[in-house]
C-alpha cells in the first residue's frame, strides 16, 4: 500500500477549495438587473413571515439580488440594524427612547392586531379588561372565576423579547408581570399550537395566525376584527416597522419599496393585518 | 432453593430492561418513520424548494446546508485532529504534555454543544464579523468534534503492530516518512470510520448551530459566507415558529429524512469497519 | 553522478541531506504540536469568550440580581429586569436527576443483561440497537417527546403535559446510550477469572452479578453515569421542545420551568445588552457544571488506578 496520504488530502482540499471559488465567481452580478448585492433584514417574528415573503417575491423579481431575513425579535433588529450587522431591523415595537439616537428611519408597514385565544373546547366567549389581566398576571387560576369549568387555567405566553409580548403586558396587564407558571413559547405560530393542543389553556397570538384550531375571544366585549382595530375600539393594536440607518439606497430603498407598494399590501399585508393605505 | 429463584427472578428483570431499552429505539425511530417517511421520500419534498407561508414546502437547501457544513467542518477539523493524534500516538508517548493535551480534549468533549453555540456566536458571528453563515457553523462544530476525532484517530494509530514501524525506521526511513507511509496507512480504516460516526454527529447537531448557521434560507448556499440552515436546526426552527400551515408535515418529513441520513451514515461507518476487519484477517 | 565530483562532495551532499531531513523532521514535529495544542487554545477561547460576554452580567447586575429566584428580563431597559437563574439551575439539577433515575438502571442493566446473560448474538443486536440510540439527532427525540409524550403526559396527569417529568423522560433516552456503552465496557474489562471463581464456588448468577461482578466494576459504572450526567445537563434542544420554558422555581413533576441551556435556547437569539450577557452567564455555569464532573471522573478514576495497585 503505497497511498500518499497527506498529498491525497491536500489534492482534495485543492480540489474542494478550487470548487467553492468556481461557486464564488458563479454568483457574481448578472447584468440586466436594477438592483444588486445583498439585503440583510432581522428582528420580530412578528414581521418575519412578511418578510420572507417579501423577500421571496422581490427575489423572483430581481435575480441578482439576495434577500436574506432572520429573525431574532424586535430588539435584536433594532440592535442590529445600528451596529450595521443588517440592512433593514424588523420592530414589532416603536424605538424606545434609549434605543432612539436619530440615526434609524422608520418605515410603518403594516398594523397588527393581538387577539386573546383559548382553547377551542373553554365556553368562555368575552373577557373583561379585569379578567385577562388577572388571567395573564396569575390572580385568576381556575376557569370557573371567569365562567368557565372547573378546571386549572394554562397561560401560554410569549417570550420576553417579543413585540407581541411587550405590547401585551403593556396594554393588556398594563405592565404587571405575567404568572410565573406560564408556559413560554418562541412565536405566534407555536402559541397557537400549544394552545390548541393543551386543554384549559389560553393565550395570546397576532389577528393574522388565528385559524379553526383554536377560539378567539372578545377583549372587554369587542371581537378583533379589521373594522374594530380601524376604528380603535379594538385596543390592543400595534405598527410594524422596518428600521433602515439613514435614509436606504440601492437594493435596500428597492426592497422597502416593494413591501410598501399597493401591490404587496394588498396581496400579502391585508391577508393577515391592516395595509398602511386604508389607514 | 430461594437462591435459584431469585436468580431466575433476577434474569427476567435484566431481559425485560435489555428489552426496554432497544424498544425505546424501535418506538422512536418507527414513530418518527411512520410518521415521516413517506412524507420524506417524496422528490417533491426533499427536492423542493422551502415555502416561508404557503405549504407544499421542502427541504432542499436544509439537506445541502447539513452535507455542505459536514464537509466544511471536515475540511477544518480533519487534518488538525489527525496532526494532533500523529503527535500523540507517533512523538510524544506519555509525558506532561501528552497527559495535558488529553486533559483538554477530555474537557473539551464534555462540555455541552450549546456551549460551544454560545462561544461560535461570540467569536466567529460577532467579533469576527462573520454573521450567520457556513463557516462560523464549521469552525463552531470543528472545534465540537474534534477530540473525538482526535481520539478515534489516535487509537486506530496506536493498534498498528510496533513491528511495522521498527521494520520502516530500520530500513532508513525518517520519522516522518514511516509515518506517512506506513503507520497512517495501515490505520486508514479506523481514521475513515471515526470520520464517517463524525459526518453522522454533524448532521445531527442543532444547539451549536442556530446561533451559528441561520436557521431558514430558501436558495441553496454556495458561498460558505452565506446564511445556510443545517436540517437539524431547520426542524427546531419550523416547530418553533410553527409559521406554514403544514409545518407538522415539514417536520415530520424533515425529521424522518434526519434521521434516514444519520442511520445510513452510522450503518456506512460500520459496514467500512467490517469491511477492512475482513480484509484484515485474510490477508 | 556522486563518484565524479569526489568523495569530499558526496559527504558534504550527504550530510546536507540528512540535515535537510532532520530539518524537515523538525518543522513536521512543530506543526504536529501546533495541531495538538488546539484543543488547548480552544479550551482556552472558550473559557474567555464565554466569561468576557457574561461580565457585564456580573459587573452591571451583580451577584445578588443573578443568583436570585426572580427571572424577569427588561427588553427596553435591560439593567432594570431580573435575571435571577436560580429556577433554571434547579430545573437543570433536577431534570439530570430525573434523566438518570429513567436512563441509568435502564443502561446498566442492559449493559449487564448484554454481558452476562443474554445469548451472544441477541447481546450483539441490542448492543448495537442501544449504540444507534445515540445516534438520533437531539430534535428528533424533542419532536417525538412534544407530540407524543407531551400530550399523554398531560392526559395522564390532566395538566398540560409540559414540565420536568416529560423533560426527564427525554433526557433518559440520551442517557441510556452512554451510560450502557460505559458500564458494558467496565464490565468487560473484569478478568473473566473472577466470573469462574464466582460460579466455582457455587454462586448463582445473580449473586455473581450482584456481590461479585458489580462491585468489582462499580468505579467504570460510576464513571459512566457522571458521563451521562454531562450529557443530560447541557441538552438543549430536546429539553427546549418539552419543559414548557416557565419561569418558575418548582418541584413538582408536572409544572412547567426551564433548565440553563433551554433557557438559553428560548432567550438568546432575542436579546441584547445586559440579557444576552445574563443568558452568557448561564453558559458559564454550565461550563463549569461540566468542567466539575471532568473533574469528578478525573478524581474517580484516579483512584481506580490506586486501588488497583
Amino acid at each position: 500500500m503505497r497511498i500518499r496520504f497527506a498529498s491525497r488530502i491536500a489534492l482534495g482540499m485543492i480540489a474542494v477549495l478550487v470548487a467553492i471559488s468556481i461557486s464564488l465567481a458563479g454568483c457574481g452580478n448578472k447584468q440586466g438587473e436594477t438592483y444588486s448585492g445583498t439585503v440583510k433584514l432581522s428582528g420580530s417574528t412578528t414581521v418575519l413571515p412578511l418578510a420572507l415573503e417579501a423577500a421571496n417575491r422581490f427575489m423572483e423579481r430581481h435575480s441578482s439580488v439576495t434577500v436574506d431575513v432572520q429573525g431574532g425579535g424586535s430588539s435584536v433588529g433594532i440592535t442590529q440594524v445600528k451596529e450595521g450587522v443588517v440592512d433593514i431591523g424588523n420592530s414589532s415595537r416603536e424605538l424606545k427612547k434609549d434605543e432612539n439616537d436619530g440615526s434609524l428611519v422608520d418605515h410603518k408597514i403594516a398594523l397588527d392586531v393581538v387577539v386573546v385565544v383559548v382553547h377551542p373546547d373553554i365556553p368562555v366567549d368575552n373577557l373583561s379588561k379585569e379578567q385577562v389581566k388577572d388571567i395573564f398576571t396569575g390572580k385568576i387560576t381556575n376557569w370557573k372565576e371567569v365562567g368557565g369549568p372547573d378546571a386549572a387555567i394554562v397561560v401560554v405566553v410569549r417570550d420576553k423579547a417579543s413585540g407581541t409580548r411587550e405590547m401585551f403586558d403593556e396594554h393588556a396587564l398594563e405592565k404587571k408581570e405575567s404568572a410565573k407558571n406560564a408556559i413560554e413559547c418562541n412565536s405566534n405560530g407555536l402559541v397557537r399550537e400549544t394552545v390548541s393542543s393543551t386543554k384549559n389553556s389560553i393565550g395570546y397570538i397576532s389577528l393574522g395566525y388565528l385559524n379553526k384550531s383554536i377560539k378567539a375571544v372578545k377583549y372587554n366585549g369587542v371581537e378583533a376584527n379589521l373594522e374594530t382595530a380601524k376604528s380603535h375600539t379594538y385596543t390592543l393594536t400595534r405598527y410594524l416597522h422596518m428600521f433602515t440607518k439613514g435614509e436606504p439606497s440601492g437594493a435596500v430603498k428597492g426592497f422597502i419599496d416593494y413591501v410598501l407598494s399597493s401591490e404587496f399590501q394588498n396581496e400579502v399585508v391585508a391577508k393577515e393585518y391592516i395595509p398602511m393605505q386604508s389607514i | 432453593m430461594k437462591a435459584t429463584r431469585v436468580d431466575r427472578i433476577a434474569t427476567f428483570f435484566f431481559w425485560i430492561l435489555g428489552m426496554i431499552s432497544v424498544g425505546i429505539l424501535f418506538i422512536i425511530v418507527g414513530e418518527i418513520f411512520a410518521r415521516g417517511l413517506f412524507i420524506a421520500l417524496k422528490p417533491s419534498f426533499f427536492l423542493g424548494k422551502p415555502e416561508a407561508m404557503k405549504e407544499g414546502g421542502g427541504i432542499l437547501p436544509m439537506i445541502v446546508s447539513s452535507i455542505y457544513l459536514a464537509v466544511l467542518t471536515l475540511l477544518i477539523s480533519l487534518p488538525l485532529s489527525l496532526g494532533a493524534a500523529i503527535y500523540l500516538a507517533e512523538y510524544s508517548r506519555g509525558g506532561k504534555i501528552t497527559r495535558f493535551i488529553r486533559f483538554c480534549a477530555d474537557s473539551l468533549s464534555s462540555l455541552p454543544s450549546i456551549v460551544f453555540g454560545l462561544f461560535g456566536l461570540a467569536i466567529f458571528v460577532v467579533r469576527l464579523g462573520w454573521g450567520y453563515c457556513l463557516i462560523s457553523g464549521a469552525f463552531t462544530l470543528a472545534l465540537l468534534n474534534l477530540p473525538t476525532l482526535m481520539r478515534s484517530a489516535e487509537e486506530s494509530l496506536k493498534s498498528v503492530p510496533k513491528t511495522y514501524r521498527e521494520a520502516s525506521l530500520s530500513l532508513g526511513a525518517s520519522r516522518w516518512t514511516t509515518v506517512r507511509q506506513v503507520v497512517v496507512p495501515s490505520s486508514l480504516p479506523g481514521i475513515i470510520t471515526g470520520t464517517v460516526l463524525s459526518i453522522g454527529r454533524i448532521m445531527g447537531e442543532s444547539a451549536a448551530l442556530i446561533f451559528t448557521t441561520g436557521t431558514f434560507i430558501r436558495k441553496i448556499p454556495l458561498n460558505p459566507f452565506q446564511t445556510a440552515a443545517p436540517l437539524a436546526v431547520n426542524i427546531w426552527y419550523t416547530q418553533s415558529e410553527a409559521l406554514v400551515p403544514d409545518y407538522r408535515n415539514i417536520v415530520n418529513g424533515g425529521a424522518a429524512f434526519l434521521l434516514l441520513m444519520v442511520l445510513v451514515v452510522n450503518l456506512v461507518a460500520r459496514y467500512i469497519g467490517k469491511f477492512y476487519r475482513r480484509r484484515k484477517g485474510l490477508s | 553522478m556522486l563518484s565524479i565530483s569526489g568523495p569530499s562532495l558526496f559527504i558534504k551532499q550527504a550530510m546536507d541531506y540528512l540535515r535537510s531531513i532532520r530539518k524537515r523532521e523538525l518543522h513536521i514535529k512543530v506543526l504536529l504540536m501546533i495541531c495538538a495544542s488546539v484543543t488547548f487554545v480552544g479550551l482556552l477561547l472558550i473559557f474567555i469568550f464565554v466569561f468576557r460576554e457574561s461580565l457585564p452580567a456580573f459587573t452591571r447586575l451583580g451577584l445578588p440580581n443573578l443568583f436570585s429566584t426572580h427571572w424577569n428580563p427588561d427588553v427596553s431597559h435591560p439593567e432594570a429586569g431580573n435575571y435571577g437563574m436560580l429556577p433554571f439551575v434547579v430545573g437543570t439539577l433536577y431534570t439530570t436527576l430525573g434523566g438518570l433515575l429513567v436512563g441509568a438502571p435502564l443502561g446498566i442493566g442492559s449493559a449487564i443483561f448484554i454481558d452476562q446473560i443474554a445469548p451472544p448474538k441477541i447481546g450483539t443486536a441490542i448492543g448495537r440497537g442501544i449504540e444507534l440510540i445515540a445516534s438520533i439527532p437531539s430534535v428528533v427525540i424533542g419532536w417525538f417527546g412534544l407530540t407524543l409524550l407531551v400530550p399523554m403526559i398531560g392526559r395522564l396527569t390532566d395538566t398540560s403535559g409540559f414540565g420536568i417529568l416529560a423533560a426527564s423522560l427525554v433526557l433518559g433516552v440520551m442517557v441510556l446510550p452512554t451510560i450502557a456503552a460505559l458500564s458494558l465496557e467496565s464490565l468487560r474489562a473484569l478478568p473473566s477469572e473472577l466470573k469462574e471463581a464466582a460460579y466455582g464456588m457455587g454462586a448463582t448468577r445473580w449473586q455473581t452479578i450482584y456481590k461479585v461482578l458489580l462491585p468489582a466494576a462499580r468505579r467504570g459504572v460510576l464513571v459512566a453515569v457522571i458521563l451521562g450526567m454531562g450529557r443530560a445537563i447541557g441538552e438543549a434542544m430536546a429539553v427546549q421542545m418539552v419543559i414548557g420554558n416557565s419561569r418558575q422555581l418548582t418541584f413538582s413533576l408536572t409544572n412547567g420551568t426551564s433548565t440553563l441551556a433551554a433557557r438559553i435556547v428560548t432567550d438568546m437569539g432575542e436579546s441584547s445588552g445586559v440579557f444576552r450577557s445574563a443568558l452568557f452567564a448561564q453558559g458559564l455555569i454550565l461550563l463549569i457544571l461540566a468542567m466539575l464532573l471532568i473533574l469528578t471522573i478525573r478524581l474517580v478514576s484516579r483512584e481506580k488506578k490506586e486501588t488497583v495497585r
